[in-house]
């Protein structure tokens, strides 16, 4: 299948193969949680409601230095083509899970907050690819949104080598071509690399010219995330000052 | 943080601007809230008025809209004030069984996940989920909104399995009234793909671009839309002493301990009415007035959905 087309050089969907879809973030959808977040990119949309820093639940498990993160993924019966009956602890989502957890955890500073805990719940409404990336992205929008104190933004992308092009940001059809799909998150500001996961074989050269992509649509996204909350953050100004 | 200051500020209004200005005056007001809930209930409803400044037999701000999941059949997204609800319809072929070979069937299921409420624990689900489930199938099934015969392809061979999923974004209270509004809407904008029937004898769906280019034979060409006939809608009301509290949020929820939910359909039957228990004995009068305010809130939410119906088709045509 002709995933970039060798005359024009567009995608299926008409991108160019540096292309990120488009992107939405919103603050505050959930009012129950202490901080929440809408994401999309293109048509895979995620809600991340975060819960915390508040009592741990489990005692036994409490930390006297600093807080602990906990993380849950799940994705709605019809968020794919095939609505298929998931079951709350299938293995992917308790990877996707432990992934989301780590990743935010390395940002979250969590000695300032010992004793206490901060529950990430992720819950996808529609996925189109890249749903690990979309629930990071709304993760950081939904902790920022929760005045959860953090290093960095956490952003994160995908992109993947098909018909001999790296690709950014795939869809679900890019995805399950079987080609190579790397994923990364970072640190923006402070460019380190937080997340990394690669499936398929791809030689030296042509993965580090794919993570470089994927990292490059990463800053992008940190861009957008940015100035989303510059604006909520004078919306709740002006909402303040009257 | 902007919740407590929300809190605060109606709590100032309602207490008649007593205790004066200032921080310290909204942090008393908060922590009376938190340490007296009942006494802070019981002096809004002296006045006649609730925690969020409503009339005691008004509901909160409704808002409904259609086709939100892109991959589903059908689907719809219900507020009522800060409950969220999010329907979606998912039709499958199944094999009818042989003792109704020429209905299809509705499978209902109403999930709470974590992000809706901080009460809910990922690992154990929320108490109140599967009651809503059954709530609402009984209730889908005992209106007769659907025709089961309607979800019928070929008799005895083929028909639609209708898995209607529910989701939770948000619970502030009257979750079994949303769920159910979210039902109709969801029903309402369902479109049933057309399908043909293979060489062996498979069931495909064939989208709809290849309408008129395939040489199968369509089987539904015409039943693209569900008829809903009776369609029901449903009212909370919270029973407090002797007043009747109107689409309860969460926080009334967990004061008040009693509850009456009325189910009606379009002809002003009432469909069910359920009462679990609750310390406050309802007279046959204060059912009666449970009635009537669910006959004028159905109406309401009527027009609601039909505004929302004729917004989804100008979208379309436009």
């Amino acid at each position: 299948m002709e995933y970039v087309n060798p005359l024009t050089g567009f995608r299926i969907d008409g991108r160019r193969p540096n292309e990120l879809r488009q992107i939405k973030g919103e603050l505050g959808v959930v009012a129950n949680a202490d901080g929440s977040a809408l994401f999309e990119m293109g048509n895979t949309r995620v809600i991340v409601a975060v819960y915390g820093p508040r009592e741990v639940q489990n005692k036994s498990q409490q930390n006297n230095n600093q807080a602990l993160v906990r993380c849950e993924y799940s994705m709605a019966n019809f968020s794919t083509g095939d609505r298929t009956r998931r079951q709350k602890g299938d293995r992917r989502s308790t990877e996707i899970s432990l992934v989301i957890r780590q990743t935010m955890e390395a940002s979250i500073l969590t000695h300032l907050m010992p004793r206490s805990q901060i529950d990430i719940f992720v819950q996808v409404l529609q996925a189109d690819g890249g749903t690990r990336s979309a629930c990071i992205n709304a993760a950081t929008l939904a902790l920022a949104d929760a005045g959860i104190p953090m290093r960095d933004i956490v952003t994160s992308c995908t992109a993947g080598y098909l018909c001999s092009t790296p690709l950014l940001d795939l869809n679900y059809v890019e995805d399950s071509a079987g080609g190579p799909d790397v994923t990364v998150g970072i640190l923006s500001k402070m460019d380190k690399v937080t997340l990394l996961q690669m499936d398929a074989k791809l030689p030296m050269d042509i993965f580090e010219n794919v993570m470089q992509l994927a990292i490059e649509g990463c800053k992008a996204i940190a861009n957008y995330i940015r100035e989303v909350l510059l604006e909520n953050t004078k919306q709740l100004e002006s909402r303040r000052g009257g | 943080m902007a919740t407590s200051a929300r809190g605060g500020g109606e709590g100032e209004a309602a207490a008649g601007g007593g205790g004066g200005g200032g921080a310290a005056a909204e942090m008393e007001v908060e922590a009376y809230r938190r340490l007296f809930p009942v006494a802070y209930f019981e002096r809004h409803l002296r006045e006649s008025v609730r925690l969020d400044a409503r009339p005691l037999a008004s509901p909160r701000d409704t808002s409904v809209a259609l086709g939100l999941v892109g991959s589903a059949d059908g689907s719809a997204l219900v507020k009522f004030g800060d409950t969220t609800m999010v329907a979606a319809i998912k039709l499958e072929v199944m094999t009818p069984p042989a003792e109704s070979s020429d209905e299809g069937s509705v499978a209902v299921e109403f999930y709470m996940p974590p992000i809706c409420s901080p009460t809910v624990r990922p690992g154990r689900s929320a108490e109140v989920a599967p009651v809503i489930s059954k709530q609402l199938s009984d209730v889908i099934m005992s209106s007769g909104m659907i025709n089961l015969k309607d979800l019928c392809l070929i008799n005895g061979k083929a028909s639609w399995i209708a898995y209607l999923d529910i989701y939770c974004l948000n619970a502030d209270g009257s979750l079994f009234d949303a769920a159910l509004v979210s039902t109709v809407a969801a029903f309402t904008h369902l479109e049933i793909p057309l399908v043909s029937v293979s060489d062996d004898g498979r069931v495909v769906t064939v989208p709809g671009e290849l309408e008129g280019k395939t040489k199968l034979p369509l089987v539904n060409k015409d039943k693209r839309k569900l008829m809903l006939n009776n369609v029901p809608f449903s009212l909370t009301c919270g029973l407090h002493k002797e007043h009747i509290l109107v689409d309860p949020t969460a926080e009334e929820e967990s004061i008040i301990e009693t509850f009456v939910t009325v189910v009606l359909d379009t002809l002003g039957r009432v469909v069910s009415v359920y009462k679990p228990g609750g310390s406050v004995l309802a007279y046959t009068s204060i059912l009666k007035e449970c009635i009537t305010l669910a006959k004028r809130r159905a109406q309401q939410l009527r027009n609601i959905l039909n505004e929302s119906v004729s917004a989804m088709e100008v979208d379309k045509s436009s």
